[in-house]
């Protein structure tokens, strides 16, 4: 539930440089996609095209395969600064102030995504302004100017963002990122993709331009067109391709290997007079494709669906006893998640994590709140789901999933990242017909599996760092009061969730000032 | 007390005069039992063709159909916001609302309702804002009875213990908390509560936080609050995607014909003159960049006066991105990191506001004055007509390519509806929109960007505590913002 007027205001006053992509993304109906699991294919890098005549814009996206897990070591930042810079600087033909004078007649706009392994330019227009668009758009990754003044107005957004938004006004994006840094340590998916201060201070504008001659080539790109577009658009959109190097000089990253987690780790991030955002989970090896995945995604929804009240973890936490404002869990990378509804595309990686988000709440409860969302997981582990949650979550999920990809901007998207995960099809079409016939003993074999209560990393944002240690690491019962009466039933639970060990070893504990935070 | 925006219109074009006529308002005793069929309206601007009905309750509903995949969707306007919120005491409880209509009836209570949303895998949502509270489904197109079942249920027939009352109440205030940690939020609600001392428009649709804490204990006033407000002749309803809108009508008429009407008109006090500007600096316990708010007193919805259509060319084209001010200060200079405003575009006279980022706390003042500097050149001199265009064209494709989906077409409706109070009107709004000329805009400064009905409010960075007077313990229990 939203206040309207104010987070458009403050969505507007917030800079978020790594969100700017135009709501593009979702599954491409009747897409050809063909790759085999096995033997590495030649990379498929025919356009995707999704034509809806009735539409009255047109949609664009161009994927190029380079995220931030190429950023070189001290250089972290490298790959955002230039798609920033590709997409929100000028070109050869246009110093930046005229394309944004051009494009604004048009009320169009595009915008850029750079992930841990994509980056994704895209945009739509109006029908009626499509060519003028579309040669403004081209123009951008074939000709970029990589002019010096764009290069600063850029990197003092991306250290900002980590200065001042991220650090210091976003406590909930600052857990998540805290969570992925300890997930993926000693790997390139650590740093935000945005970067980190030192590296993104350390960057030269040579280094961008080797960076995007390097990687920005015609077999790493796919292009993607959709909605009323004519056939000139697809070949003027193809032919910009012709202009980039024929193939990249820049090996493509190797997927990251990750150490396995041991125990239950815990880093409190201090923020003097935070109240408390808690994240926590461990890396899973199951991916879009997999039999696996689709079980484990109805688990997880039945679990802590993002943003809905149907999450079990929401009614735990929220709905029954109000400690705050909502509750979810996640499958997939699921980046600006206070600011969307639906899952993002664009944001495949070949690592992912399981993840629980606990909005923010008063630090007096957060103890609490963690045992209460680690207990309903172990509970889901030893348990697994009931044949009537598994059914009542099959019903929502056949349905829901129509909502994922209601623009055509985020059907290219979804098409992209089938690319990606070289799904034969469409993962979105897959994951219905799994559906169809999907068992309660599958999801629960697949919870077995996959999630794995005792392997976890815990990160909390807080402003009573030590406080919240020594009451973590001593796992002496949690307490909680309300201020109207519960049933007798919620307050039984209560004893047992207060009761509910942790197990956190104290070796295992860090703290760390925000002021430290992706420093370097 | 100002009344529905229609009765105040100060300029009446033929075009409007015709409109009125084909969509007659819904204000006044109906006329027959059966449901009125208003004649379908069709325009320059809104793409897609849709048709009106009012019950005999008073209650109005609008159908769109656009092209989609199987999907609908359903929205409920209730025309009452932060700014019908006029008992001192009782702010935030139109947000209040939108929590507490989720807490089930007698026939559904909220685990059935639940369990009834949740099989339908409908997206469903609910917003508050200064003039409205909207209630959202996206669903599949089998599932449209059943929503119009179980929405007509809640509207009717809400039904909650205090006890869930008070825990929903914990809830809001946890969403007060989450949104008090955005500085730009903060900054939002100082400028409301400087800028307006007696029009409600003075607090956020959060409310005051100590209305907010004080919530629990009111639930009696939750009870009449919905009584006088969740009426029929105060609603909206909106049915867009894939849809035939003759059943559709017939179902709704079906299900929400027993409704009772008895809505009572809020005692909004009006916001009298501003004599002399205000200047306020606040204080943000985290880390943030400056942050500049200056607000003029400006008009209230009323796309009938072109001036006040102008009023809108005028934001985007001073502080918009092809302004002077935004290439100086954003793009050239680099000293802010955003920069923009916001027309007055509520039921009331709100606020006509620019906002922006500063990188540097030395610069505040020049950005400040550079603002105030870029106001005075608009109200003396006449703008570019290229420029003027551009800004024409860019409002129109603004407001065409946000219809895209039947989420988007019924969002954008039921926002437009819950401060316009009749689609139709937005016909008005973009064939003059096309007639604004650089007089209009020109005017448009004059007649409302006037010095002595500014607020400018500055936030900073709180300063480091004292050291000497610090109590750790104390700084670490105390909630952020809460004060």
């Amino acid at each position: 539930m939203t206040i309207n007027k104010f987070t458009m205001i403050a969505a507007a006053l917030l800079s978020l440089p790594a969100c700017k992509v135009d709501g593009t993304t979702v599954q491409g109906d009747g897409v050809d996609t063909t790759t085999t699991a096995d033997t590495p294919a030649p990379a498929n890098n025919a356009t995707i095209e999704l034509p809806v005549p009735a539409e009255p814009s047109v949609s664009f996206a161009a994927w190029f395969k380079v995220g931030s897990q190429d950023d070189p070591v001290g250089r972290e930042g490298l790959a955002w600064l230039t798609g920033e810079l590709i997409a929100g600087g000028g070109t050869k033909q246009h110093p930046w102030q005229k394309i944004v004078e051009l494009l604004y007649p048009m009320s169009a706009r595009w915008g850029i995504r750079v992930d841990r392994e994509m980056t994704t330019l895209g945009g739509r227009t109006h029908h009626e302004t499509a060519d003028a668009y579309l040669a403004l758009l081209t123009q951008q990754w074939t000709e970029p100017a990589f002019d010096a003044k764009d290069f600063e107005r850029v990197r003092s957004e991306g250290l900002s963002y980590l200065e001042k938004t991220l650090r210091y006004s976003s406590d909930e994006e600052l857990g998540k990122a805290g969570l992925e840094s300890v997930v993926f340590r000693g790997t390139r998916y650590a740093h935000p993709a945005v970067g980190t201060v030192a590296g993104l201070q350390a960057i030269t504008l040579d280094d961008v331009r080797a960076f995007y001659e390097a990687h920005y080539a015609r077999d790493r790109v796919v292009f993607a067109i959709g909605g009323r577009y004519q056939p000139d658009h697809l070949s003027a959109l193809e032919a910009s391709g012709e202009a980039l190097a024929a193939t990249a000089s820049a090996p493509a990253a190797a997927a990251p290997e990750l150490a396995p987690m041991k125990d239950k780790q815990l880093l409190l991030i201090a923020k003097p007079g935070a109240d408390a955002s808690i994240s926590f989970g461990h890396p899973i090896d199951v991916q879009r494709g997999d039999d696996d995945f689709y079980a484990l995604w109805l688990a997880n929804s039945w679990l802590g669906e993002h943003r809905n009240s149907a999450s079990h973890l929401f009614q735990v936490i929220r709905d029954v006893r109000g400690l705050n404002y909502g509750d979810y869990s996640y499958i997939e990378a699921y980046p600006e998640g206070g600011f969307r509804q639906m899952p993002p595309t664009n944001v495949g990686r070949r690592a992912q994590l399981f993840q629980v988000w606990i909005r923010t709440l008063p630090n007096e409860h957060a103890h609490f709140a963690l045992r209460a969302a680690h207990r309903e997981l172990e509970r889901l582990v030893e348990q697994g789901l009931t044949q009537e949650q598994f059914e009542l979550t099959r019903d929502f999920l056949r349905k829901y999933i129509l909502h994922f990809a209601d623009t055509t901007g985020q059907r290219l998207g979804y098409a992209i990242d089938d690319r990606f995960y070289g799904i034969d099809g469409s993962h979105l079409e897959r994951f219905d017909k799994a559906l169809q016939s999907m068992t309660l003993e599958q999801v629960n074999a697949a919870i077995k599996r996959h999630l794995h209560p005792n392997e976890l990393a815990i990160v909390i944002v807080t402003g009573q760092a030590e406080t919240l240690r020594d009451a973590i690491v001593a796992d002496q019962p949690a307490t909680i009061t309300y201020p109207s009466p519960k049933s007798e039933a919620v307050l039984a639970e209560d004893q047992l969730i207060g009761a509910h060990k942790l197990g956190v070893p104290a070796a295992n504990v860090s703290i760390v000032g925000v002021e430290e935070m992706f420093a370097k | 007390v100002p009344g529905p925006p229609g009765k105040r219109m100060t300029v009446l074009p033929s075009l409007l005069a015709l409109l009125l006529a084909a969509a007659p308002a819904v204000a006044g005793p109906p006329d027959a039992e059966a449901p009125k069929q208003d004649a379908p309206a069709q325009g320059d601007i809104f793409p897609y063709p849709w048709q009106q009905k009012t019950l005999a309750n008073g209650l109005r509903v609008i159908v769109i159909p656009t092209p989609s995949d199987g999907l609908v969707s359903y929205r409920t306007v209730v025309r009452t916001g932060a700014r019908d919120e006029y008992e001192k005491g009782s702010t935030g409880f139109a947000h209040f609302f939108e929590h507490m209509m989720f807490r089930g009836t007698v026939k559904y209570p909220a685990d059935k309702y639940g369990e009834i949303v949740t099989r339908m895998g409908a997206d469903s949502n609910a917003y508050t804002s200064t003039d409205m509270t909207v209630y959202e489904f996206d669903i599949a197109k089998d599932d449209l009875e059943t929503v119009i079942e179980i929405e007509s249920d809640r509207f009717m027939n809400l039904a909650y213990e205090e006890a869930a009352f008070e825990t929903e109440a914990g809830a809001v205030y946890g969403e007060y908390r989450k949104n008090r940690s955005s500085p730009g939020f903060v900054l939002y609600e100082a400028v409301r509560r400087e800028a307006f001392r007696k029009h409600t428009y003075a607090h956020t649709a959060m409310g005051f936080v100590e209305d907010i804490k004080a919530m629990p204990k009111k639930y009696d006033y939750s009870l009449s609050f919905f009584k006088r407000y969740y009426r029929p002749e105060n609603c909206v309803v909106i049915v867009a995607g894939d849809v035939d809108p003759e059943p559709t009508f017939a179902l709704i008429e079906q299900y929400y014909a027993a409704w009772k009407p008895g809505y009572v008109a809020p005692k909004i006090t009006a916001e009298p003159a501003q004599k002399k500007p205000k200047r306020v600096e606040i204080n943000y316990d985290g880390r943030t960049l400056p942050r500049v708010a200056v607000a003029y007193k400006g008009g209230a919805f009323a796309p009938e006066d072109r001036i006040w259509v102008a009023s809108m060319v005028l934001a985007e084209l001073a502080f918009g991105q092809t302004s002077d001010i935004y290439r100086e200060l954003l793009l050239e200079q680099q000293r802010v990191e955003s920069i923009r405003a916001e027309p007055a575009s509520d039921r009331d006279p709100e606020l006509w506001s620019v906002g922006a980022t500063i990188k540097d706390p030395a610069d505040v003042e020049a950005v400040l004055e550079r603002i105030e500097q870029t106001v005075v050149r608009y109200r003396d001199e006449l703008p570019d007509a290229a420029l003027v265009d551009s800004v024409k064209s860019h409002m129109r494709y603004d407001y065409l390519l946000g219809l895209d989906t039947p989420a988007s077409v019924a969002g954008e409706v039921a926002r437009f509806v819950g401060t316009a109070g009749e689609l139709a009107r937005v016909e008005v709004l973009y064939a003059n929109l096309a007639a604004v000329t650089p007089e209009d805009v020109r005017e448009a400064a004059r007649r409302w960007l006037v010095d002595a009905q500014r607020t400018t409010v500055i936030l900073r960075e709180a300063p480091p505590p004292d050291p000497t007077k610090l109590d750790p313990a104390k700084l670490d229990k105390a909630p952020k913002g809460a004060g």
